[in-house]
C-alpha cells in the first residue's frame, strides 16, 4: 500500500472527473435509463446476469472481508481456535492503551504536515510549469518519476538519505555548513522528515492532476488579465487558481482520507520510533494484528478508522454532488 | 470458525491495511504446507539459507537430497523465508507456514497456548537420543505433559567486539570488558580514539527490548514473575534503570554511540563487520553471518561474556524446531525425522557431526563457534573431540566468552509474551537515546503499566 500525502490513487479520482465533465455539458439532468414496460425486466435481467461476476467477486473478496473485520472487532481469536465474542471488551481495551493517543496525534501531525507541505507543492509546481515554455515534456518525466519508484524502494533511498553519519543530506548540506541534522534520530525531526519523503514520493501524481486541469482554463481570460496590465502573480492569483478551485478542494479532501492512512514510511524507515514519535493508527493496527496477535483489537481500530474516513467520504461525496450540480 | 472464514478474515484484516489479496488462498482452503501422493509424503520446512549465502544453501540442498535418498518416502520442500518477528503471527495465521518451523525459544509458550503447533510427544520420545537433552529446554517446549518441539541451538548473550579498534583505542582485545564501567570505558576509547562508534544498540524490531532484558538480567533484575499466581512485568526497577541510565549518559555524556540510534540486527551486523562498530551485545554465533554474509575479517571478530552489574547472569534465548499442527501424522512424523537428520544428529552422534562439519570446512564456513549444549556434557565432549580436526575458527578469540560466561546463570526470556514486552520496551531504549531530556523512570513506569495490561489478556 503507498500512502501519499499529495495525491490519490487514479480510481479516486476518475469518478470525480466525470462528475466534472458530466457538469459541463450544461447540467442537464442525466439521461434516464432503460424505458421500462415490454421488456424491461429482461433488460435488467440480463444487466445482472453481467454484472453478476463482479458482483460475486466484490462480495466475495472485498464486501464479505470487511463485514468479517467489523464482527471481528467484536471477538476475541487467534484464527485458529473459534472465536469468542466479547462484546465491547477489544474497544475499552483500545481506549485503555496509552499508545492510542499517540498514535492519533501522530496521525493527525502527519496530516497537518502533509497539508501544509504536501498540499501547496504539487500546486506550485504545476503553475510553474504550466507557465515554462520550454522543457515541459521533460520537467514531466522528472516530477513523475518518483511515483513509478516501488514504496519500500524509495522509502530505503530515503532511509539512507536520511543517515545522521553518511547520509545524502547532511553530507550535502555540511557542504556549506549547515548540520548536521538528526532527521530520524529526534522525535522533533522524525515526522517531518517523513512528510519530506512522502511529498517527494507522491507529488508526480498530483502535479499531473492539476496540470490537466490548468490545460483546461480558457487561454482569452489570460490574455484579458494580461491586455489589463496584470502581472504572473496576478494572473496566478486571480485566473489561474480560481479557475481550478474545484480541483483544488477535492484533491484536499483526498490527500486527507490518504494521509490518515499512512503506513509504509514509519513501517519501513522508523518501525513508529524514536520512542513512538512516528507510530500512526495503522501502523498500531498492524502492531495489534501480526505483532500482538490480537486481531479483535485490530479489527477494532480498523472499525473505529473506517468511521472516521467514512465520515471524510461523505463530505467529500457531498461537496463533490454540490460542485456536480452548480 | 471454518477455514473458509478464518481465511475471510485474514483477507479482511490484510484489505483493511491495504495489503494485496494476491498472497490470501482463494480457493476456500488455505493452501496445505505439505501434501501427500502416491505413499510419497511432502513437508516444507524452514531453515533454507538465503541465496546471499550461496555456499550455506547449496550444504542445506545437499543435507536435503542426502534425507530423500535415505527416505525415499519423504519428500522436502525447503523454505528461505526466515522467521520474523513482524510477519510469523499473521503466517501462521493465514495457514502459509511450513510444516518444519524454526523459530526462536521466546515462541513456543504462545504457539503452544493457542494450539497452533503440532504435540509431537509419540514421535518425538522414539528419538534415542530424547532421554539426553537438557531437561529445562525441554521444560519450554512441552505443556502437560506433552511434546511440542525440539531443541536445534542455545545461546546466551555476550559481547561481540571488534579487536582491531580495541587495539587502535589502546585497549586489550584479550581482555574485553567485564563489567559496565570497563565497557563505558572501551566505548568511550574507541570513540574519542578511532572516531567509529563505541557502543552500537539495537533499537527496533523489538531487539530494544530484547538487549535492555539481557543488561537487566546482567544488573541481578528480572522482568517478569509470578505474583499472586498471575505474571507480572516486574521491570520498573533499579537493574533497568541502571541499564537505562547508563544507556543515556553513553549516549549524551561520553558520546560514544554515535548518531544513528534506530538499529536492528540487520544493520548493526554489516556495519560490525565493515569495522564501524567497536562493540554490540551477542551471542558468538554472530561470527557465522559474520564471515559468510558479510565477509568480515576473522582476525578482527572478538566474543566476550556480557558485561555484568552484580547480577552474574545473561539472557540464554535460541532456536528451536516445532511441527505446525496442521500437519497429518504422516506429515508430522516425516517432519520430527527430519527435525532429527537435519539439526539433532549434528549435535549428538559423531558420525553426523564429522560429516557436517567437514562438509561446512570444504565450503569453508564456520566450525567450531561455542554454542550452549542442549544435551548432556557427556554427549557435547564426545562430538567436540569428533569434530576437533575440522575446528577452522580462531578459538582463542571467543575464550573470552567461553571461559567467562560459563560462571554466569542462564536466565531464560520472560516466559509469557515475550515479544509484546519486547515491543513495549524499544520506544523506552529509543527515548533515552534520542532525547537528552527523558525521564528513565518515567518511561520504565508507562511501560509497565501497558506490558502488565497486556499479560493481564493472557
Amino acid at each position: 500500500m503507498r500512502t501519499t500525502t499529495s495525491t490519490v490513487p487514479a480510481g479516486d479520482v476518475m469518478p470525480a472527473g466525470r462528475d466534472v465533465t458530466a457538469d459541463r455539458t450544461g447540467g442537464a439532468k442525466a439521461p434516464r435509463g432503460p424505458r421500462r414496460g415490454i421488456g424491461g425486466w429482461q433488460t435488467n435481467l440480463a444487466a445482472l446476469v453481467f454484472l453478476l461476476p463482479a458482483l460475486v467477486l466484490f462480495g466475495y473478496f472485498s464486501w464479505w472481508p470487511i463485514l468479517s473485520s467489523v464482527i471481528l472487532g467484536f471477538q476475541q481469536t487467534n484464527l485458529v481456535e473459534p472465536a469468542i465474542w466479547v462484546g465491547w471488551e477489544n474497544f475499552q481495551r483500545l481506549f485503555a492503551d496509552p499508545v492510542l493517543p499517540i498514535a492519533v496525534r501522530n496521525t493527525l501531525w502527519f496530516a497537518a504536515l502533509s497539508l501544509a507541505i504536501g498540499f501547496p507543492v504539487p500546486v506550485l509546481l504545476a503553475v510553474f510549469m504550466s507557465e515554462v515554455r520550454r522543457f515541459g515534456g521533460l520537467f514531466r518525466v522528472l516530477v513523475y518519476l518518483p511515483v513509478v519508484v516501488p514504496p519500500v524502494v524509495s522509502v530505503l533511498l530515503w532511509k539512507w538519505f536520511y543517515n545522521p553519519d553518511a547520509g545524502l543530506f547532511n553530507q550535502v548540506l555540511g557542504l556549506v555548513g549547515l548540520g548536521p541534522f538528526p532527521w530520524l534520530q529526534d522525535s522533533g525531526w522524525a515526522m517531518p522528515s517523513l512528510v519530506l519523503e512522502a511529498t517527494w514520493a507522491g507529488a508526480g501524481g498530483a502535479v499531473l492532476i492539476y496540470l490537466a486541469a490548468l490545460s483546461g482554463v480558457s487561454t482569452e481570460l489570460y490574455e484579458a488579465a494580461e491586455i489589463d496590465g496584470a502581472s504572473v502573480w496576478r494572473r496566478v492569483w486571480h485566473v489561474m487558481l480560481p479557475q481550478i478551485r474545484g480541483v483544488l478542494l477535492l484533491m484536499l479532501l483526498l490527500q486527507v482520507i490518504g494521509v490518515f492512512q499512512v503506513f509504509t514510511e514509519p513501517f519501513v524507515m522508523t518501525d513508529g520510533g524514536p520512542s513512538n514519535a512516528t507510530v500512526t493508527v495503522l501502523l498500531l493496527i498492524y502492531r495489534y494484528a501480526f505483532l500482538f496477535g490480537d486481531y479483535g483489537t485490530a479489527a477494532a481500530l480498523s472499525v473505529l478508522l473506517a468511521l472516521v474516513l467514512a465520515v471524510l467520504s461523505a463530505i467529500y461525496l457531498r461537496l463533490t454532488k454540490r460542485w456536480g450540480s452548480q | 470458525m471454518t477455514v473458509l472464514r478464518r481465511g475471510l478474515i485474514a483477507c479482511g484484516l490484510a484489505l483493511a491495511l491495504g495489503v494485496s489479496t494476491a498472497a490470501c488462498g482463494s480457493n476456500g482452503d488455505p493452501p496445505s504446507t505439505s501434501d501427500q501422493t502416491d505413499g510419497q509424503v511432502t513437508i516444507s520446512v524452514m531453515g533454507l539459507p538465503p541465496a546471499t549465502n550461496a555456499e550455506s544453501r547449496q550444504a542445506f540442498l545437499d543435507q536435503v537430497a542426502a534425507f530423500e535418498k535415505a527416505n525415499p518416502d519423504i519428500k522436502i520442500k525447503p523454505s528461505d523465508a526466515p522467521w520474523d518477528v513482524k510477519t510469523f503471527a499473521a503466517k501462521m495465521a493465514g495457514g502459509r507456514a511450513e510444516t518444519v518451523l524454526k523459530i526462536p525459544l521466546t515462541e513456543p509458550p504462545g504457539l503452544i497456548e493457542r494450539k497452533q503447533v503440532a504435540d509431537i510427544t509419540v514421535e518425538a520420545k522414539k528419538l534415542p537420543e530424547f532421554a539426553s537433552f537438557d531437561p529445562k529446554v525441554m521444560e519450554i517446549l512441552s505443556s502437560e505433559g506433552k511434546v511440542y518441539g525440539l531443541p536445534e541451538s542455545i545461546y546466551a548473550l555476550g559481547l561481540v567486539y571488534n579487536r582491531k579498534l580495541f587495539t587502535q583505542a589502546g585497549l586489550d582485545p584479550d581482555d574485553p570488558p567485564d563489567t559496565w564501567e570497563e565497557f563505558r570505558h572501551a566505548a568511550d576509547q574507541i570513540a574519542e580514539k578511532t572516531g567509529k562508534i563505541g557502543y552500537g544498540a539495537l533499537t527496533t524490531n523489538n531487539s530494544g527490548g530484547w538487549h535492555l532484558t539481557a543488561m537487566t538480567y546482567a544488573n541481578g533484575g528480572t522482568m517478569q514473575d509470578l505474583v499472586d499466581g498471575k505474571p507480572t512485568a516486574t521491570f520498573n526497577n533499579a537493574p533497568t534503570l541502571e541499564a537505562l541510565k547508563l544507556l543515556h549518559d553513553m549516549r549524551f555524556v561520553d558520546d560514544s554511540m554515535g548518531t544513528q540510534q534506530l538499529r536492528k540486527g540487520e544493520d548493526a551486523s554489516p556495519a560490525f563487520a565493515a569495522g564501524e562498530i567497536g562493540m554490540w551485545i551477542n551471542a558468538p554465533q554472530a561470527y557465522n553471518s559474520y564471515i559468510t554474509l558479510f565477509k568480515g575479517d576473522p582476525a578482527d571478530f572478538g566474543a566476550a561474556s556480557l558485561p555484568q552489574g552484580g547480577g552474574d547472569g545473561t539472557l540464554a534465548g535460541g532456536t528451536v524446531l516445532m511441527v505446525t499442527a496442521k500437519a497429518s501424522d504422516a506429515e508430522r512424523a516425516a517432519a520430527v525425522k527430519w527435525i532429527e537428520y537435519s539439526s539433532i544428529l549434528p549435535s549428538y552422534d559423531t558420525a553426523a557431526a564429522v560429516t557436517v562439519a567437514k562438509a561446512r570446512a570444504a565450503d569453508k564456513l564456520p566450525v567450531g563457534v561455542p554454542v550452549l549444549p542442549v544435551f548432556d556434557q557427556a554427549t557435547v565432549d564426545k562430538v567436540d573431540a569428533a569434530i576437533k580436526p575440522y575446528v577452522n575458527v580462531p578459538t582463542e578469540q571467543f575464550a573470552p566468552y567461553v571461559e567467562r560466561t560459563k560462571d554466569l546463570a542462564f536466565v531464560p526470556e520472560p516466559a509469557i509474551a515475550a515479544q509484546d514486552l519486547y515491543a513495549a520496551l524499544d520506544p523506552v531504549v529509543q527515548a533515552v537515546l534520542t532525547n537528552k531530556d527523558a525521564d528513565p523512570a518515567a518511561l520504565l513506569a508507562a511501560a509497565e503499566d501497558q506490558v502488565n495490561a497486556i499479560l493481564r489478556r493472557q
